[in-house]
């Protein structure tokens, strides 16, 4: 009796072990790969080129007269250059085929997209450089993959409200819900 | 060592506490609880520029200049344009809806074709245009084989309409009864005018309004607050008097200086009342039936006749006199929500014996746009059309029933007085199309809907709406696409005229806006960013007092029923043509309706003499009809007199209207005006039994 005691003890450390590092690693390692599923824009847009022709980021990504932002350009302001094609790119070409003369917005996945719920002013953020929230694009030729959670739809690097109140805790700004929630 | 259940276990418990070890759970916990963010069926703000786009709303039925709030394009919400003196920065309670009536549950998605009681499929506008112009083309020939209502008195798209009945040999079209209706047939065939009469309200400082609730929804009400608001300042000394009479104290009368109680039908008789005691003080006319007008209320209308007629006291008639007679451009608006000429002729009568015709501040003789649709029908023509006596005589028998009848953004079956008979007489048409936005009660029984684009998804204009006191034209120029497959009318009609072989010389509806602004001299751009064209000037020439017809017409009808009624309209319960919008159900009082039953109200004196107290239940019985209500006793009501509510009591529409309250057209009583021959439906009268 004593000897299958002993024998059971020993057995069921073991794969006590075995379980805990294995999920452990899958959980720390492979689930968030997993959680995420990799996708690129629907066109391969290039910021360098757009700069080489000497436009600037306010060109495109502006405040308008009220203080609201115009995030990203429509159609109508693309196709002020776009009116045919200007180069041999063929991103350019599926852009005016597919998007432009269909007169279809272009569905582009936004990395820093936040809900309806959230109240972000561009304007009230104006004084902190782009890439201190966003990845910095502005030298991209092409744009980064965007990581989509499966579970929530947000983009991996979509801010997180405890990020939002670090940040203005750290900078003495209110936290109170209704700065950002109305 | 092999894998046992004992193992297995252990190897459970050390993967979950291996788990505790990793942030897992609590990420897993934060992305369900933000994956509810997202759910499909909450809805999304639209993104993108803030701006104020001009354009007309033709909900009400005088219009309104508005800018549409517009997000990304998407229109939100409506404010009233202040670059346009139609509104000068107001809006009616109707036309502040527009947005959410944009987006209303009660729209119609596409063309719909009846295929039984209640039952509808829907159907390509091709499909749709092929059954209508078959039908049209098997009506052919002989006049009286098609019918067109329009509920809209004040647009183009009337020109285009009444030409192609013109070409298809039909002089069956006809406006939904209104103010500019019994007015405009009044001032023609009663008073000999010409041009579109108007009342300059903004510089006169004395207001007599007579049975016009113009503060709440007579004529250009927006416009008609401002002169009121500007000469009414808080705090200070009004610079003008306003005076409103009527059987109720409404909205117009709460805030007027006065209000003197005139029983419902006893408008016209008030007025002559008036006027005999003008005529007694001096005051003449140089008109040629002066002197037959003169011995008429003389001798009919002294004021204790007038007050046996209209319950107004000799002291106080002699009182609103004399404020007439004081002040120094005092102007007289003769309202006629109960159709008929006579009490509009007697109050325009009153205005020439005070020296008020073509004066500033007075009653004015406006001019009307040139056509641009050759065949078009004429106002002069199309306001004297009689929708409800024709519909009346059709249900009686007594004319013959349309073959095919078209109802553009009017609601005969629910609006017209005795709907009842009204709408059986429609029913007899073999075939009606509804050109309508909305289901409503039209539509719901409609062979055919061809549905028009909302007013900020299409080309539309408003020429003088009827109350103004200066030739203006609006422009109205699509703010949105449209979202449902909808179409233009008059473009329909454009081109359902090439398809029977009409040449109208337009191909679009478009090109006939730009021809009438062409041809009153405006500037297309300027018009379509919001501006107003107007123009000052008035139409001269003489015109006679209505002597003849006031003779026959001012008396009040004789009761055929104990207790008067006087119909209440509140633009924001809603009008004829638009029910309650979505927003609007918040703004109505229990006193007006209490869950989904309505409320009438009587004086206490009237209660007691009906043995009815505060929250009976009242059935009504009209000639035509019966209504449900509950009693709310207001001392604002003339004792005799039961004020009802309109807009009330849809069967079709959406959740905010339908099933709410009763319909309170179908217990008017439609009758032939004695004189005029117009349909008339003032001092309708009802039994009122307890419940």
């Amino acid at each position: 009796m004593e000897e299958k005691r002993a024998s059971k003890g020993s057995g069921g450390a073991i794969p006590f072990l075995i379980g805990f590092v294995l999920s452990a690693v899958f959980l720390w390692i492979i689930f968030p790969q997993v959680i995420y599923c990799q996708k690129d824009q629907p066109i391969r847009f290039s910021h360098t080129v757009h700069k080489e022709q000497g436009m600037e980021c306010s060109g495109c990504h502006f405040f308008r007269e009220d203080g609201s932002y115009a995030g990203l350009p429509s159609n109508e302001q693309c196709a002020e250059c776009h009116t045919d094609l200007m180069g041999q790119d063929p991103a350019e070409a599926k852009y005016v085929k597919e998007f432009l003369e269909k007169g279809r917005a272009v569905p582009w996945l936004i990395y820093q997209y936040q809900p309806d719920n959230v109240y972000f002013s561009h304007k009230a953020h104006d004084g902190f450089e782009c890439t201190d929230c966003h990845p910095n694009l502005g030298d991209s030729d092409t744009p980064p993959p965007h990581y989509r959670n499966v579970i929530t739809g947000y983009s991996k690097q979509t801010m997180k409200m405890w990020q939002c109140e670090r940040c203005h805790a750290e900078g003495g700004v209110s936290n109170a819900c209704y700065v950002c929630h109305k | 060592m092999g894998l046992n259940r004992r193992r297995f276990i252990t190897f459970a418990v050390g993967g979950a506490v291996g788990s505790l070890f990793t942030p897992v759970i609590w990420k897993l916990t934060d992305d369900v609880s933000i994956w509810t963010q997202n759910w499909g069926w909450i809805p999304r703000l639209k993104k993108g520029a803030d701006s104020a786009v001009p354009t007309v709303s033709k909900l009400c039925a005088s219009g309104c200049a508005v800018k549409v709030e517009t997000v990304g394009g998407a229109p939100y919400g409506t404010k009233g344009n202040k670059d346009n003196p139609l509104s000068g920065g107001g809006i009616c309670p109707l036309c502040a809806s527009g947005a959410q009536l944009m987006n209303s549950p009660a729209r119609v998605k596409g063309p719909m074709k009846k295929t039984g009681e209640g039952k509808y499929d829907p159907v390509s506008w091709d499909e749709a245009l092929e059954v209508l112009a078959a039908k049209l083309k098997s009506a052919a020939g002989g006049d009286g084989k098609a019918l067109f209502i329009s509920g809209d008195d004040s647009g183009t798209a009337n020109e285009v309409f009444s030409a192609f009945m013109a070409k298809l040999g039909q002089s069956g079209f006809y406006y939904m009864p209104g103010e500019a209706q019994a007015a405009g047939r009044a001032w023609r065939e009663t008073m000999n005018g010409s041009g579109q009469v108007g009342f300059d309200i903004e510089d006169s400082d004395c207001v007599l309004f007579i049975g016009a609730d113009a503060l709440d929804s007579w004529g250009p009400t927006v416009r008609n607050q401002k002169a009121f608001d500007a000469t009414h300042p808080l705090g200070a000394e009004a610079a003008a008097k306003y005076v409103y009479a009527g059987p109720v104290q409404t909205r117009t009368a709460a805030v007027c200086d006065k209000w003197v109680p005139v029983a419902p039908g006893g408008a016209a008789a008030f007025a002559l009342g008036l006027a005999a005691i003008l005529i007694k003080n001096g005051a003449s006319a140089s008109a040629a039936d002066f002197a037959e007008f003169k011995s008429l209320v003389l001798a009919k209308f002294t004021p204790g006749q007038v007050e046996k007629m209209t319950g107004v006291k000799a002291a106080v008639l002699a009182d609103v006199a004399k404020t007439l007679m004081e002040a120094q451009r005092p102007v007289v608006v003769p309202g006629a929500l109960g159709g008929g000429a006579a009490g509009f002729a007697a109050g325009a009568a009153l205005n020439v014996l005070l020296g008020r015709f073509n004066a500033k501040g007075g009653m004015v003789a406006l001019p009307q746009a040139p056509k641009v649709v050759s065949g078009a029908m004429g106002p002069a023509q199309a306001l004297g059309n009689d929708l409800a006596g024709y519909l009346a005589a059709v249900a009686a028998g007594k004319a013959k029933a349309p073959e095919v009848a078209m109802v553009y953004e009017a609601n005969p079956v629910y609006a017209l007085p005795q709907a009842e008979t009204m709408s059986a007489g429609l029913a007899k048409a073999g075939f009606v199309v509804s050109f309508s936005t909305y289901l409503d009660e039209t539509a719901a029984g409609a062979d055919l809907i061809l549905p028009a684009p909302h007013p900020y998804e299409r080309f539309d204009d408003l020429q003088t709406p009827y109350g103004l006191g200066r030739f203006t034209y609006c422009l109205g120029a699509p703010v949105a696409e449209p979202q449902l497959d909808v179409r233009s009318t008059p473009d329909v009609i454009l081109g359902l005229a090439a398809k029977l072989g009409q040449d109208l010389g337009f191909e679009t509806f478009e090109d006939v806006l730009k021809a009438k602004v062409e041809a009153i001299g405006g500037n297309w751009d300027e018009l379509a960013a919001g501006a107003a064209f107007t123009r000052s000037g008035q139409v001269s020439g003489g015109v006679s007092l209505g002597a003849a017809t006031l003779g026959q017409a001012a008396f009040p009808a004789k009761a055929t029923a104990p207790v008067a009624v006087a119909p209440v309209m509140r633009l924001n319960v809603g009008s004829g043509h638009v029910a309650t919008p979505p927003h609007n159900p918040t703004t109505i009082r229990d006193t007006e309706l209490k869950g989904s039953v309505m409320c009438v109200q009587v004086c206490k004196a009237t209660a007691k003499q009906l043995g009815v107290s505060e929250g009976s239940k009242v059935k009504l019985t009209g000639a035509g009809g019966e209504c449900k209500a509950l009693v709310h006793v207001f001392e604002g009501v003339m004792p005799g007199v039961v004020a009802v509510p309109l807009g009330f009591g849809h069967t079709a529409w959406d959740e905010f209207s339908k099933g709410k309250g009763d319909n309170v057209n179908k217990i008017l009583t439609a009758r032939i005006e004695p004189g005029s021959g117009l349909t008339t439906w003032a001092g309708s009268t009802v039994n009122v039994a307890k419940m």
